[in-house]
């Protein structure tokens, strides 16, 4: 019944078509470029290369056209990411759930993102990446690690995911769609 | 880039006017706004580049700002928005922050196939925004596109590598392979597949560049420039390419090949023959552009023999009488260089050229008019100018100076010609014309006054009607200073202070004050009545409303009034300090700070010049400066010296440059040698050894009146040994009568000359006494003696042990060009008769090629001055060179060089001299080596 609902969403969206922004952030190698190539209905690759600066990519749900920023994590971006997330439906931010060495950067990182005045209220899903790895932390953790309960001028939501598994990538394409205005 | 804003342009495309923050706010606005509206876009970058392109800057922040909002751009996949984008990112590249954003995001329209249009955008973009941390991350990419089969795509990416050089040449360095192979990939544009007006294609019409093959010279280019540092690699490559024949398919490339080849032989002298013939070949290439690059190479090819020329100026001369216009321009464009360095050569063209001085495009007829004023002799002069006269309104001010120049040269080449030369510059100066032209004609006949002896009170009086109406204050206010030079020693003084007055009442206050300076130098002239007037007219100009005049007219007055000798010090020095070092002097005072400023300026430690020193230099810059193709050829071949022939080095411009200037303030602090006196001359540096070598060794010899002292600059080139107790063993070699004219009295050693170092040692001779020695020179063994250690690696200390070692250096010869300084006279034949004592000889040179190179040599080895352009042969049999000099002691020698060549024998040539003494000529005949 699939190709139906296909159908039916692509005549929906020939009317109620809606757009949205939003950026993925993180740590360099938390897996960005990997999830958004798998939102985006591509296949899991292990050999992604860095990206450098941004990349742009449209990923399509339903009636939903959402445009994904995906920002470079090196150190050497990471004062860029606050122009990119200016007026934006949401922010994905994305952590290496089975690395704890980065996690406490990733939360300091996290800290200073969204205490700028210009994302305030802007809606934010942290995805703890790599659940399929042994070591990883499960969700209840990352959200301890991160301190995501003390944040309280926005919603925040909080997933264990895996881009490679792609576990959880449907709950997070929905997650979104729910931003949509 | 800061163009001068013009007031029309600045309502932009479409008419509306542009403001530059208007702009600005649009775009910021525009580019946010989420629908992305492309057309609209479209046109707010078309006006940004506009701007940018015109002139207009933004401030950093600002660009910044712009450049991240263009970035929200890329979600659009509107193919000519794509293009602006990465036009206008281009534009921003240098003037924003944290440009190397976009390159992940250009990196995927890099890789697009090669048949989407923006490929070769992004490509080129790419290349600006990224740095040296980050270059490795797009090389296979690049590596990719250079040999995409696409000639756009791959001229992109060649282009893209050439400017990154500068930011990573060892990366860029890696690509060679790649470049190679697309030098002879010979890529033709797919034709077919762009023919219609696909909207996705590369969108160049069927006339597009089909035929051009640009990519092999893009990647020719890029290929030398990753080459250029071994030499070996590029006579290869060089060889290769010439040999691959039809394979070059793109003239323009073969054009850089030329050029290339040109570098090389320049460089290495034993590449000359068979890269002589790659040039020879090239001349029956069928591309026009070829034959003229290869003609212009084997012409500017130093020291070029007349059968090697002979070919080139073939070419050259069928071009002459080609129908389109550019040939023919660029054909006698080359012809009259060349005609400067050898008229003779190009002789067998005139003809051809005296056909084009009635074409109708003025610039090539001005060029065949100075090509022939060049090539032609004394009689067919007239008739040239009459010529000329009948066309000079024709031509635009650009080609009026070269003419005005042909004729200046002419006139310090035939100066009995300067009556008519002179009537036409007075002629052309009444024209209308710019600053530049009237500059070059004024300076004309400054030099006529100033060489041509003869023509000085007419071209005077043609300068006073000039400056009665004369819009450029510049020229009035040196015309005026020539005025007071040479006014007063002409026979009829008085017309000139008219002349003079006249200014002072009439002009602006710079030429007023210029005028007073003048008319003060006449108060110097030996008539009571004269003196009475130049007073009457200085003290009205007492009231002047400019207080410098004022001040001019005051101190004038003031000085007329004590005693002669001391207002002639003041009004008409004899020497002049040198403006050079003046001018270096003062630099260093200004910045020296607070210290330097306490104490005041001390004039005497710049070098003064006298008036007769700097009309010599003067002549020989001016001389200098028409042949430009020689001094465009001395270009570093230091390396060339030892290989024969004539070294860059050994042209006249470097005789008698007063390097005793040089060197007196060094030598003065030797306490030593301050008892010898004053220097009196200095030779310029000569190596002793070859400049590879581990010790460098250049030798100069100071004169003193009694002494001798030979300077050795020794420089250790070794970067793990010093050397220490450095000497020179200099051995003077015994006279013919067994005596030894030269007694060694003390060395100044260097104690210890560390590893990578300069050192200077001294070797102090006492020089024959007597009057019947002045001129006694000799030759001088010399060997370099010091104790070499090693430099410990663990320490940094040199080992206590050393070996004491020698080295033998080349000799130094102290010979006539020793004792004779060149000084420019006026008048060679008149110099000639007054001087009693005469003596010739007869030489024969065999190793000598061109009369041009004996009449180098000749001038070289006596250190005597050319006079008459007689430097420059005009056959190839035969001529005579005109010498004059002064001794130290200023005694005056002139000599005559009676030379003929024939491919036989070499040059033979009879020297003859006259002198106020007759060992002085003696030595000069005798100083031919």
């Amino acid at each position: 019944m699939s190709w139906f609902w296909n159908f039916y969403d692509f005549i929906l969206s020939l009317f109620w078509s809606s757009e949205m922004d939003i950026t993925l952030l993180g740590l360099q190698n938390a897996g960005k470029t990997s999830l958004l190539r798998v939102l985006g209905g591509g296949e899991f690759t292990s050999d992604s290369i860095p990206t450098i600066g941004f990349s742009m990519k449209r990923v399509r749900k339903g009636r939903v056209n959402i445009k994904c920023w995906d920002l470079g994590g090196q150190p050497r971006f990471r004062s860029m990411w606050e122009r990119y997330c200016k007026g934006v439906n949401a922010i994905l931010f994305i952590v290496d759930s089975a690395d704890p060495a980065t996690l406490q950067i990733a939360r300091m990182e996290f800290e200073a993102l969204i205490s700028k005045p210009s994302l305030e209220g802007i809606p934010v899903l942290v995805l703890g990446n790599k659940n399929d790895l042994a070591d990883a932390y499960d969700v209840d953790s990352v959200i301890d690690i991160m301190n995501l309960k003390a944040v309280d001028d926005r919603e925040v939501s909080c997933y264990s995911i895996s881009a490679k598994e792609r576990t959880n990538v449907d709950a997070v394409l929905s997650w979104l769609v729910s931003k949509a205005s | 880039m800061s163009y001068k804003k013009n007031e029309d342009l600045d309502s932009g495309p479409g008419g509306a006017v542009m403001d530059k923050m208007t702009v600005f706010q649009d775009c910021i606005a525009g580019f946010n706004s989420s629908p992305i509206q492309p057309r609209k876009c479209r046109v707010l970058l078309t006006k940004l580049t506009y701007l940018l392109s015109t002139g207009d800057t933004f401030a950093r922040d600002e660009s910044t700002r712009l450049f991240f909002s263009i970035t929200k751009l890329f979600q659009h996949k509107d193919i000519a928005l794509r293009q602006m984008v990465y036009l206008v990112i281009k534009e921003l590249a240098t003037s924003a922050d944290d440009v190397i954003m976009v390159t992940s995001s250009i990196m995927k329209d890099t890789t697009v196939g090669s048949d989407v249009v923006y490929r070769p955008n992004a490509i080129r973009t790419l290349a600006r925004i990224i740095d040296a941390s980050t270059i490795q991350a797009i090389e296979r990419l690049i590596k990719t596109a250079i040999v995409d089969k696409h000639p756009i795509v791959s001229s992109a990416a060649l282009i893209s590598s050439y400017h990154l050089l500068p930011v990573s040449r060892d990366v860029v360095r890696r690509w060679a392979n790649e470049t190679q192979d697309t030098v002879l990939a010979q890529k033709a544009f797919p034709q077919a597949a762009y023919g219609g007006a696909a909207g996705g294609g590369l969108g160049i019409g069927p006339a597009g560049p089909a035929s051009s093959f640009m990519t092999q010279y893009h990647a020719l280019g890029l290929l030398y420039q990753l080459r250029s540092h071994d030499r070996m690699a590029l006579i290869k490559m060089i060889q290769q390419l010439a040999n691959a024949g039809s394979a070059m398919k793109s003239p323009a490339a073969v054009v850089m090949l030329i050029r290339f080849v040109a570098r090389a032989i320049d460089e290495d002298r034993n590449m000359r023959r068979p890269l002589y013939t790659l040039l020879e070949g090239w001349l029956k290439h069928k591309s026009d552009m070829v034959n003229f690059e290869a003609a212009k190479t084997i012409l500017e090819m130093r020291d070029s023999t007349d059968t090697e020329v002979s070919p080139a100026i073939n070419v050259l001369q069928l071009f002459l009488s080609s129908p389109r216009f550019v040939s023919r321009f660029s054909a006698i464009r080359i012809l009259n260089r060349f005609a400067m360095i050898r008229p003779h050569n190009v002789n067998v063209c005139n003809i051809d050229i005296e056909a084009l001085i009635n074409d109708p495009n003025r610039s090539i007829a001005t060029y065949a008019i100075t090509t022939l004023l060049k090539t032609g002799n004394e009689a067919s002069v007239d008739r040239l100018m009459k010529q000329i006269t009948g066309f000079m309104n024709d031509i635009s001010d650009e080609f009026k100076i070269i003419v005005v120049d042909a004729i200046r040269s002419l006139c310090l080449k035939f100066p009995s010609k300067q009556a008519s030369m002179l009537s036409f510059l007075s002629g052309v100066l009444r024209d209308e014309g710019g600053y530049e032209f009237k500059r070059a004609v004024v300076e004309a006949m400054f030099d006529l006054i100033k060489f041509v002896p003869d023509s000085k009170e007419d071209a005077l009086s043609y300068l006073c009607e000039f400056i009665e109406d004369c819009e450029f204050t510049k020229l009035a206010v040196r015309i005026l200073h020539l005025l007071g030079e040479e006014g007063p020693s002409t026979a009829h003084p008085t017309k000139y202070i008219r002349y003079i007055y006249n200014r002072v009442v009439l002009e602006n206050a710079i030429v007023r004050a210029a005028a007073v300076t003048a008319l003060s130098k006449f108060s110097l002239i030996d008539d009571a009545s004269v003196q009475e007037s130049v007073k009457v007219l200085l003290t009205r100009c007492l009231d002047d409303p400019d207080d410098e005049v004022r001040d001019r007219a005051a101190m004038a007055l003031r000085l007329s009034a004590t005693e002669k000798l001391i207002a002639k010090e003041y009004l008409a020095p004899e020497s002049v300090p040198s403006l050079g070092a003046l001018e270096q002097q003062l630099i260093l005072y200004v910045t020296g700070g607070p210290d330097a400023a306490s104490v005041a300026f001390d004039i005497s430690s710049v070098p003064f010049i006298s008036k007769d020193q700097a009309d010599a230099d003067q002549f020989r810059a001016k001389t200098m400066a028409t042949l430009p193709i020689l001094g465009a050829s001395s270009i570093d071949s230091g390396s060339g010296a030892g290989s024969g022939g004539v070294s860059p080095s050994k042209t006249p411009a470097n005789i008698g440059e007063d390097y005793a200037q040089k060197y007196a303030s060094s030598l003065a602090k030797i306490p030593e040698l301050q008892a010898f006196g004053a220097l009196i001359r200095s030779s310029r540096p000569v190596p002793l050894t070859e400049s590879e070598t581990e010790y460098v060794i250049t030798g100069i010899k100071h004169l003193y009146k009694e002494h001798l002292v030979l300077q050795f600059d020794v420089q250790n080139t070794l970067p793990d040994t010093v050397l220490d107790d450095v000497s020179v063993i200099a051995n003077p070699s015994t006279a013919d009568d067994g005596t030894e004219p030269f007694v060694e009295e003390f060395i100044i050693a260097i104690p210890r000359l560390t590893q990578e170092s300069t050192g200077t040692i001294y070797v102090a001779f006492t020089r024959p006494s007597g009057e019947e020695h002045a001129y006694t020179g000799g030759i001088f063994s010399n060997t370099l003696r010091f104790t070499s250690k090693e430099i410990d690696p663990t320490t940094g200390e040199p080992e206590d042990e050393g070996y004491e070692d020698e080295y033998q250096v080349e000799d130094i010869e102290i010979g006539v060009a020793d004792f004779l300084v060149p000084t420019y006279v006026g008048n060679f034949q008149h110099m000639w008769d007054q001087l009693s004592f005469e003596t010739s000889e007869t030489y024969s040179l065999a190793g000598v090629s061109s009369l041009s190179e004996a009449c180098l040599s000749v001038i070289d080895s006596l250190s005597m001055q050319p006079l008459e352009g007689s430097e420059t042969p005009l056959q190839n049999a035969t001529h005579v060179l005109k010498l004059f000099a002064r001794t130290l002691q200023g005694g005056k020698v002139v000599a005559l060089v009676r030379m003929a060549y024939s491919a036989k024998t070499g040059v033979t040539l009879k020297i003859s001299a006259r002198a106020e003494d007759e060992r002085v000529a003696h030595m000069v005949v005798g100083g031919i080596a």
